[in-house]
């Protein structure tokens, strides 16, 4: 058993490893899935109205009413899947900032779990019917109780800046538990890290364990090795301050490109990591490829060594491979720059929300009252009651969206508002 | 990276997404053409349309049929039931019950339990099967169907006669398992007999997640409160904040002995006492067997008159005859006070005492007992951390999760 095998059987693995193409046919699903059903919704609400409206002045007008309705429903323009991605996207980084207003912050490796089940829930829902403002501190709260780093509920409303109640955090939980497949487990890429950064360490002090297939090589043959590479991108005072540095700079890609792409859908965390870690410092991550694999694959060696039966070496083969998965994930981790410090992507994502605005599933926005709704035991009086309240419901939501609506045109420098949780799904 | 989207082992799992979408699509339309603008008698119009990983839900429950109650608890209840479309295959049903009390959420226990079985798959670790939640959202773990009963139960009935051979099957099952937890980095935290399911083939599973956890990274702080108190080790006595897989390996120690005694080896009454059974059975902890012990919280230095020296082979041989002196080596290596100086899982199975005579009894030829069933339902209906017998207060509930 060899610890591929172990990864094979992770959740991770079976049930969040994508290629490029599969990952984004099922995005596309998705989106046409939920625009579909927000463009029903929206004609059901619509339709609620009317007959109210019809109601009360008397006489309706059914011909009028159909043409209306047609001309409403060419309006209702959806989110396509890019742009619920940058939406996505968006709130995963406001994930990390969330994390860091508590006292002390949230540990990095719990942000990063609660940043990819907001991904992974969002690879079949769309934020046209959630919107992730209303998952996020619930995505975090899980992450919290999976991850071994528990708080309160309470406590952990009260750290969100606002007015959050306990019932917005929690309402989300089991949709989101399901959206996850109740998968909690995320293998992060930082433990590798740790491990690579403490082997460099022992060699650069002469403590180096050589690697099975090359066992003849000393600590010292590989103190020297080391001490013979290329100089780094920054020039450090001495080989373990490089090693320190690069450990940082590797560290803060994984806990943004890392976390903001899609890498962790199409890649393994030991690839993330090394590939983080050859943009961090090239010379040093290929040392430390060279010593697990042996032979460095450069263009000066434009065949592959054969041995006297013309059969190519095992590892050379590996080594080549690796070598272009890692570089379509560091270019991956490269394209990614922060939505909040591009001033071209912010303006882009402000025109997002202006449209999510008009394509929100109205029937999908109190996420608490469903949730109180779905939990009470069902009798005929209640399911009776409920029918009633999601009627009054749609047509108050109607009446709150107007009011927003026009709230938001004042507000139009934060496209959000200044809080966390959007104002629609409270009370 | 060829990889295959929603692949998973479990048989209700194999759902494509794309075709389930286009499906719903087609329902969701439907529906939303059909339904009465105002019906009181029907369902409100959320329900009326699904998203998409609710009915991947519904697809999974609607695999399954319970059939009967086995066992209820505080915190769950217990049916068997059976795949849909094959009667024949039996499956244990385990619905968490919602706390009222407990307002966070889904209970620590139920996602301890669904997060650790879904990353483990081995023969000797209990199989989840599919995981699903019912329309008023509790939750429901199919569960492998275990009808053999646990080992308590063959402990503790008379009638049950079984030798070292079975003794050497049943610890080879354990260690296995035992094992693959910490090969997967993940520490199980309650391992005893009745937490030890026997399946209908006799192979035996580790069961009871819900004290789990994964490996704390260096310096983080996890609770000692774990482990129920007879198969404590004693770091954890001493409030040992820092700790690893030789907590797990301390019990199983403890169930070889109970295995061949047939009585719990070291039964406290209180955590104290526990502590001090520990120390006239095995031996007293002082800085020079055990460095650093005398910096654990809890700990108390015993005054020179009442130290027990550290037990030796001679001992152990002593005390457990039937183990054979092999035996009783592999049982002293899991008893070591010092954690650093017991064995490992990898330690435990390369030992000799597995391949010396006698051989370990095959599955079919090893002793069992009717009424499994009923055993099984009520194994799984327990919390974590508790004795059977209540004289345990729960102390491993009130869990601190070290990092406030």
């Amino acid at each position: 058993m060899i610890e591929d095998d172990i990864y094979r059987a992770s959740s991770q693995y079976r049930l969040w490893s994508y290629t490029e193409s599969s990952l984004q046919s099922l995005r596309a699903t998705t989106n046409a899935v939920a625009s579909e059903r927000v463009r029903a919704a929206l004609r059901r609400s619509r339709e609620t109205h009317q007959s109210t409206a019809s109601s009360t002045a008397g006489t309706p007008l059914p011909e009028s009413n159909t043409e209306a309705k047609n001309k409403d429903e060419k309006d209702v323009e959806c989110l396509t899947p890019e742009e619920e991605l940058v939406l996505v996207r968006y709130y995963c980084e406001k994930t990390l900032e969330l994390g860091e207003t508590y006292k002390p912050p949230i540990p990095t490796m719990v942000r990063a779990t609660a940043i990819q089940y907001l991904r992974r829930f969002y690879l079949t829902n769309s934020p046209m019917t959630y919107h992730p403002k209303s998952i996020m501190a619930c995505a975090l709260f899980v992450a919290t109780k999976t991850d071994n780093y528990y708080i309160s509920l309470r406590q952990f409303a009260d750290g969100i800046p606002g007015d959050t109640t306990t019932d917005d955090v929690i309402a989300p939980e089991f949709l989101l538990m399901q959206g996850l497949r109740f998968t909690f487990d995320v293998r992060h890429p930082f433990r590798g890290l740790e491990g690579g950064v403490m082997e460099l360490q022992a060699i650069a002090q002469g403590q180096g364990q050589p690697a099975p297939h090359l066992p003849y090589e000393t600590a010292e043959d590989l103190q020297q090795g080391l001490l013979s590479i290329a100089p780094p991108p920054v020039p450090s005072s001495s080989m373990s301050d490089r090693i320190a540095r690069a450990h940082g700079t590797t560290r803060e890609l994984l806990k943004s490109a890392a976390q903001m792409t899609d890498a962790y859908f199409l890649y393994t965390p030991s690839q993330i990591w090394f590939s983080a870690f050859l943009l961090a410092d090239r010379p040093l991550a290929e040392f430390l490829l060279d010593v697990k694999l042996g032979g460095p694959v450069t263009a000066t060696i434009p065949a592959p060594e054969t041995d006297e039966n013309g059969l190519v070496n095992p590892l050379y083969e590996i080594r080549s491979k690796l070598h272009h998965v890692l570089t379509e994930c560091s270019t991956l981790l490269q394209s990614y720059t922060p939505l909040s410090s591009d001033p071209a992507q912010m303006k882009s994502l402000k025109r997002i929300a202006k449209k999510l605005y008009h394509c929100q599933n109205p029937e999908k926005v109190n996420l608490a009252a469903q949730k109180r709704e779905s939990t009470q035991p069902s009798t005929a009086v209640q399911s009776d009651t409920g029918t009633i309240t999601s009627e009054s419901e749609t047509e108050r939501l109607a009446k709150k969206r107007k009011l927003e609506q026009e709230q938001i045109v004042r507000q139009n420098d934060d496209v959000f508002g200044p809080e966390l949780v959007t104002q629609r799904t409270k009370q | 990276m060829a990889l295959s989207p929603f692949g998973s082992r479990s048989p209700s799992m194999t759902v494509h997404s794309p075709n389930t979408a286009i499906r719903l699509r087609a329902t969701a339309a439907q529906k939303s053409f059909t339904e009465p603008a105002s019906a009181a008698v029907s369902k409100p119009v959320q329900n009326g349309d699904r998203e998409l990983t609710e009915q991947l839900n519904i697809d999974v429950r609607e695999r399954y049929v319970k059939d009967k109650k086995v066992g209820e608890g505080t915190y769950a209840v217990v049916y068997v039931g059976h795949l849909r479309h094959d009667p024949s295959s039996l499956v244990a049903i385990k619905k968490i019950k919602v706390n009222a009390e407990y307002k966070d959420g889904l209970a620590m226990d139920a996602v301890r339990e669904v997060k650790y079985l879904q990353e483990l798959k081995h023969p000797n670790v209990i199989a989840l099967h599919d995981v699903f939640s019912s329309k008023d959202q509790n939750l429901s773990l199919v569960l492998e169907f275990l009808p053999g009963g646990d080992l308590e139960m063959l402990i503790k009935d008379s009638d049950i006669h079984y030798g070292v051979a079975d003794i050497k099957a049943w610890m080879g099952m354990l260690a296995r398992g035992v094992w693959w937890c910490h090969e997967n980095f993940i520490l199980h935290r309650d391992i005893k007999p009745n937490n030890l399911l026997i399946a209908s083939d006799g192979e035996v599973k580790l069961a009871d997640f819900g004290l789990a956890r994964s490996f704390a990274d260096p310096l983080f702080n996890m609770t000692h409160q774990v482990i129920t108190r007879w198969y404590r080790p004693p770091e954890l006595l001493y409030g040992a904040r820092q700790y690893s897989g030789a907590v797990d390996i301390w019990s199983m120690g403890m169930v070889f002995a109970e295995l061949l005694l047939r009585v719990p080896f070291v039964a406290g009454n209180t955590d104290l006492d526990q502590t001090s059974k520990i120390c006239e059975a095995f031996g007293t902890p002082t800085e020079e067997n055990w460095p650093g012990v005398s910096k654990l919280p809890y700990y108390i230095a015993t005054d020179k008159a009442h130290l027990v020296p550290l037990q030796g082979r001679d001992f152990f041989m002593r005390q457990f005859p039937t183990a054979g002196p092999v035996g009783a080596d592999l049982l002293m290596s899991m008893c070591a006070l010092d954690p650093r100086k017991r064995s490992t899982a990898v330690q435990c199975l390369r030992h000799n005492w597995w391949t010396i005579e006698p051989r370990p009894t095959k599955n079919e030829d090893l002793p069992r007992k009717s009424g499994g069933t009923k055993k099984m339902g009520d194994d799984l209906t327990r919390r974590g951390g508790e004795l059977d017998e209540g004289m345990f207060k729960s102390a491993a509930r009130q869990l601190d999760f070290g990092m406030k």
